[in-house]
């Protein structure tokens, strides 16, 4: 609770100190002041849950045995390993490849969409179904495409299915972000350069969207690392295709000799990911 | 603020040039719906089929459903749904309390952002190398046996912290936190500070304020908190394949291995559970969202 709450609450406190005793013992609980400590701690604990394992990962990929608990004796081994080693090439690429044509379409229907959205009497419904992948897990969208696409309408899974698979999981948060600053545009603007004769397509490119792009290449950004990223959807539509997560899928998942080299990978991919998203993402939350 | 306010004015709509809207939103809504519905739809269809030497027979049965029960696999259902359940109450209890003092109790609004930056980046991380990294840590020769064994605690390696329901609880756990917190966050920090000082002032103690101002118009939130961490932990899949060590069996492996198999109707089945679960679960948050939603107040929380 807010400070200014608990001082209002305790001017106010009418009842006295003898009576405050026979309170219920569950509103002497709440009226206790280490909520906040315990909140604070249960985050934090959340948090390390999910970043302390990112930070073994680094420190495990310069130990000699990466599986064991033990990070001595530390080697550069599998950085050595990873570099001589050309099979992750092809995922590698293709993953990237993949990951900027999901973010350029991303961007483009995304602006499209979300301009139509703050436009629509009631934006609900068409939001509704743009958003609806954020709620369907990726293992079962992924199975639903493959039983469409593969046996429904018997095609050759490749490529173009890993990029339908990943703009349905890109999408909607690509959608999300550019809806931030198409609802903080000020229309007066382009009421503004309509007065002064602008035809709509000019008032577009010359005063909406240098203003939209900010959130367009947050989007972007955020719909390539996605699809880089993604494994669930892609294990069932990649058809023989190979991207870096499926790669590192199945390398982790055999228990093969090549996780000293998956740890490395993921390490250098993170190492140059993490501070790219942090201060992007600090940027765009801090921002007044 | 200024975005809630220019909203609500009807003049915002009509004024701008409707460059691509009308029509391109039809357009969109075509693709998507053929991309996203559709498949759903379609797969829940699947399980009322058969299958005869690899070839679908497109005759409705119940055939597949029946099976579930005869083979035994429903059994699995009920140990994801016990899964799902138990780490969506943790989540939530612990998303809680943490979304309440980042919504109200922080006052530092960098401290705000760093935490928000903090919870969105797991969304952009590769999850095997995450999680895998787990089992260095909860082995039997891992960290946290190691620091046991040597400060003396314990006399030999714990084996229950990997490959048990223990370690794949606590991998879903990591997973599922953000997506539990945002949406409590969202609603929590849309409640109107002058609501809970109202609250104080008419002599509300911190329960009261607690249990009739801030839980009513924070539960869109927590409705939307338990969807996203209850629906995805119902198809989990790289938790437990990879903490599981096969020991632990839940519906999204029995996802994967029935469509390897070939086995359509039965993958269809079991996903059309997942579905089913999620569109219950979608139903609730759109009767607790109804009439309390606005486009714009989605993003109001970020602006201040």
């Amino acid at each position: 609770m807010t400070p200014a709450v608990t001082s209002v609450a305790e001017t106010n406190a009418i009842p006295p100190r003898g009576r405050k005793m026979q309170r219920p013992l569950l509103d002497r609980i709440a009226e206790a002041s280490g909520w906040n400590v315990v909140a604070i701690a249960l985050g934090t604990i959340a948090l390390a849950l999910i970043y302390g394992p990112l930070i073994w990962l680094g420190v495990m990929s310069f130990s000699a045995e990466p599986l064991s608990g033990k990070p001595y004796p530390l080697t550069f081994a599998h950085y050595g390993l990873l570099f001589s080693n050309d099979k992750w090439h092809a995922p590698f690429v293709k993953s990237v490849v993949l990951g900027l044509v999901v973010a350029l379409a991303c961007m483009i229907v995304g602006t499209f969409l979300a301009r139509a959205l703050v436009r629509l009497k009631r934006p609900g419904g068409v939001l509704f179904v743009a958003l609806l992948p954020l709620f369907v897990p990726g293992l079962t969208i992924g199975a639903a495409l493959f039983i469409f696409l593969r046996t429904t309408l018997d095609l050759r899974l490749g490529m173009w299915s890993l990029f339908i698979g990943h703009m349905v999981w890109a999408f909607p948060f690509a959608l999300l972000l550019i809806l931030i600053v198409t609802i903080r545009f000020d229309v007066k603007l382009i009421q503004a350069a309509e007065d002064l004769g602008a035809k709509p397509l000019r008032c577009f490119l010359d005063i909406e969207l240098p203003l939209l792009m900010p959130g367009i290449s947050g989007a972007g950004i955020f719909s390539f690392l996605l699809s880089f990223n993604e494994l669930l959807r892609s294990t069932f539509l990649r058809g023989s295709e190979t991207t870096m997560p499926v790669y590192n899928w199945a390398m982790a998942s055999a228990q093969q000799s090549q996780v000293p080299i998956v740890f490395s990978l993921s390490t250098l991919i993170l190492a140059v990911t993490l501070p790219l998203m942090g201060g992007l993402f600090f940027m765009l939350f801090a921002r007044k | 603020m200024t975005a809630l306010a220019l909203s609500s004015s009807p003049r915002r709509r009509w004024r701008l040039p409707g460059t691509a809207t009308g029509w391109f939103t039809g357009w969109f809504l075509v693709m998507w719906i053929g991309v996203v519905v559709l498949p759903l739809l379609i797969i829940s269809a699947f399980s009322f089929f058969s299958m005869r030497q690899y070839q679908i027979v497109y005759d409705p049965t119940f055939a597949t459903w029946t099976s579930l029960v005869e083979t035994g696999r429903w059994v699995v259902v009920l140990r994801t749904i016990r899964f799902a359940v138990s780490v969506t109450f943790l989540e939530i209890l612990v998303a809680f309390p943490f979304a309440l003092w980042l919504a109200k109790g922080c006052r530092s609004a960098a401290v705000r952002a760093g935490v928000i930056t903090l919870l969105t980046i797991p969304f952009f991380i590769d999850a095997s190398s995450r999680i895998i990294v787990w089992r260095s840590i909860l082995g039997t020769n891992g960290v946290v046996n190691n620091l046991l064994v040597g400060s003396g605690l314990i006399d030999k390696p714990l084996t229950w912290l990997l490959y048990s329901d223990f370690s794949v609880s606590f991998g879903m756990f990591g997973s599922y936190f953000p997506t539990a917190v945002f949406p409590i966050f969202l609603t929590l920090s849309l409640i109107d500070d002058d609501l809970i000082k109202a609250s104080a002032d008419l002599g509300a103690s911190r329960l009261q304020t607690l249990r009739h101002v801030i839980l009513p118009l924070a539960m869109p939130g927590i409705v939307g908190g338990i969807v996203f961490t209850f629906v995805p932990l119902m198809a989990a899949w790289i938790e437990p394949q990879l903490l599981g060590g096969g020991q632990v069996n839940l519906l999204g492996q029995s996802i994967q291995s029935a469509l390897t198999n070939l086995n359509y109707p039965v993958a269809a089945a079991l996903s059309t559970i997942v579905i089913a679960v999620l569109v219950l679960m979608l139903a609730a948050l759109v009767v607790s969202l109804r009439g309390r939603f606005k486009m714009s107040s989605l993003f109001q929380s970020l602006d201040r």
